[in-house]
């Protein structure tokens, strides 16, 4: 241990020295990324550090390890209210950028639309975010790991939440938190249905109940098409589902998938 | 409150999905449930209220427009939120002429002695709150004092040998040994 620890403090200091990086070895790597974690690297080191970072996903992922491990030392700072300035600015900057203002006053442009032609803008507007952001900023090869659709009712009202590990180890779960207040009567089931996407058609998952927590199995051979999925729907049935195996009520919640 | 409980976690994620989907009433809940602990994060490494209102503003406008890479992070999402507070207040320590607050660290890690019940007391019950805490009481008391100054108030190696009147070369070996044995203690703990 000795001498990886004089060997890291020996090229820290030359690095400090020459100024140009090739963080080669292994136990250097990661000592760097603990201080650049910690926050005790500093100044130019730390410039160069983050552009070797830009396209070195295995030392943003020691980066990531260390920032976990540090984690819990958040504690050590009390929250403290900041003054509502601070979001104004922030409402500013976000609105302007997306070339419109969306006020509390003119929520009205989500509730006149009709929620479907909403939903497509804005599900069309979301694929290009994530696709660009996938693709282009970050070129790591990780497939991400969970899958969360949250569905909303035809005023984008959040009432239900499904999310799912996209390599799941054991037999394929989907959590499901149904945060909406609405009632089911005895004479109806609620069905959750796997939404595939262009012309393809609704695939039901089974049926679930109002608990707020819950869980639904779903078949290993879905896992594929629930990955790819375009998002999901829950439709109110009759007791007992659907009779013909499509949705045949009125849809409560749709909503996206998105990769998390 | 060390890491927020497992239920406050998932309804982070849930809001971070319909961000990433621009929906601006999950990011403005978004704010509202996390801002006062990442104002504390910042105004705990500027100790300047404007300044940490102007990091928060950038780190907040930062989440935003890239929502979306938070799901090649792998870290939970209060950590990848902190990690770019964090990384913008360092950043603004970094411009030239800037004249920080008085060096009041008023720290409760500065009157921990080495056999202190502290870290697991000042961090919470949270599983990986508690591995820290266990591993950082393995570590010598000047080594876990300056890696819990650095993290909390983003000192440099130099304002913490200033601070601790030690001299630089030993600050730095502090941290270096600190952060080795924390490193070997959790992953030990993990696998």
């Amino acid at each position: 241990m000795a001498s990886i620890g004089s060997e890291v403090a020996w090229t820290v200091k030359s690095i400090e020295r020459i100024g140009i990086v090739k963080y080669q070895s292994e136990p250097l790597r990661d000592a760097l990324a603990a201080e650049y974690a910690l926050g005790t690297l500093q100044g130019s080191a730390r410039r160069r550090f983050e552009r070797s970072l830009k396209d070195d996903p295995r030392l943003r992922r020691l980066v990531t390890d260390w920032q976990s491990r540090l984690a819990p030392l958040h504690a050590l700072a009390e929250p403290v209210q900041p003054p509502a300035r601070v979001w104004n600015a922030i409402l500013d900057r976000i609105q302007l950028a997306s070339g419109r203002r969306v006020s509390p006053a003119s929520r009205g442009f989500w509730g006149s639309l009709t929620f479907w032609r909403g939903a497509a803008i804005v599900s069309a507007l979301a694929a290009v975010v994530l696709a660009v952001s996938l693709t282009t900023i970050t070129p790591t090869k990780q497939p991400p790991q969970m899958m969360v659709v949250v569905m909303s009712d035809q005023k984008s009202t959040p009432g239900m939440t499904v999310s799912w590990p996209m390599q799941p180890k054991g037999e394929p779960k989907l959590r499901i938190r149904v945060t909406g207040h609405e009632t089911m009567t005895p004479d109806q089931a609620w069905e959750l249905w796997m939404v595939p996407g262009g012309d393809q058609k609704p695939v039901s998952l089974g049926l679930i109940n109002t608990d707020v927590e819950q869980e639904l199995t779903v078949p290993r051979q879905l896992m594929p098409a629930m990955n790819q999925a375009w998002g999901l729907a829950m439709s109110v049935e009759p007791r007992g589902g659907s009779p013909t195996g499509l949705p045949t009520g009125p849809v409560m919640y749709k909503g996206q998938c998105v990769k998390l | 409150m060390a890491s927020l409980p497992a239920a406050d976690n998932d309804a982070i994620t849930e809001l971070m999905a319909r961000c990433a989907l621009r929906d601006q009433r999950a990011f403005a809940e978004l704010y509202r449930q996390t801002s006062a602990k990442l104002y504390g994060v910042a105004i705990r490494i500027l100790r300047r209220q404007d300044w940490a209102e102007e990091v928060l503003q950038e780190s907040f406008v930062n989440i935003w427009n890239h929502i979306a890479d938070y799901s090649t992070s792998r870290s939970a999402p209060m950590t990848w939120m902190t990690a770019i507070v964090r990384n913008r207040a360092l950043d603004w320590l970094r411009r030239p002429n800037l004249e920080r607050g008085d060096e009041d660290y008023d720290l409760l890690v500065e009157a921990l002695p080495d056999d202190a019940p502290g870290p697991e007391a000042l961090l919470g019950m949270s599983r990986d709150a508690r591995a820290l805490a266990d591993c950082l009481k393995q570590l010598s008391g000047n080594q876990r004092q300056t890696i819990m100054l650095a993290y909390a108030h983003g000192l440099s190696h130099g304002e913490l040998a200033s601070h601790l009147k030690e001299p630089l070369g030993t600050v730095k070996t502090w941290i270096r040994r600190g952060l080795d044995r924390l490193r070997g203690c959790m992953d030990g703990k993990i696998n």
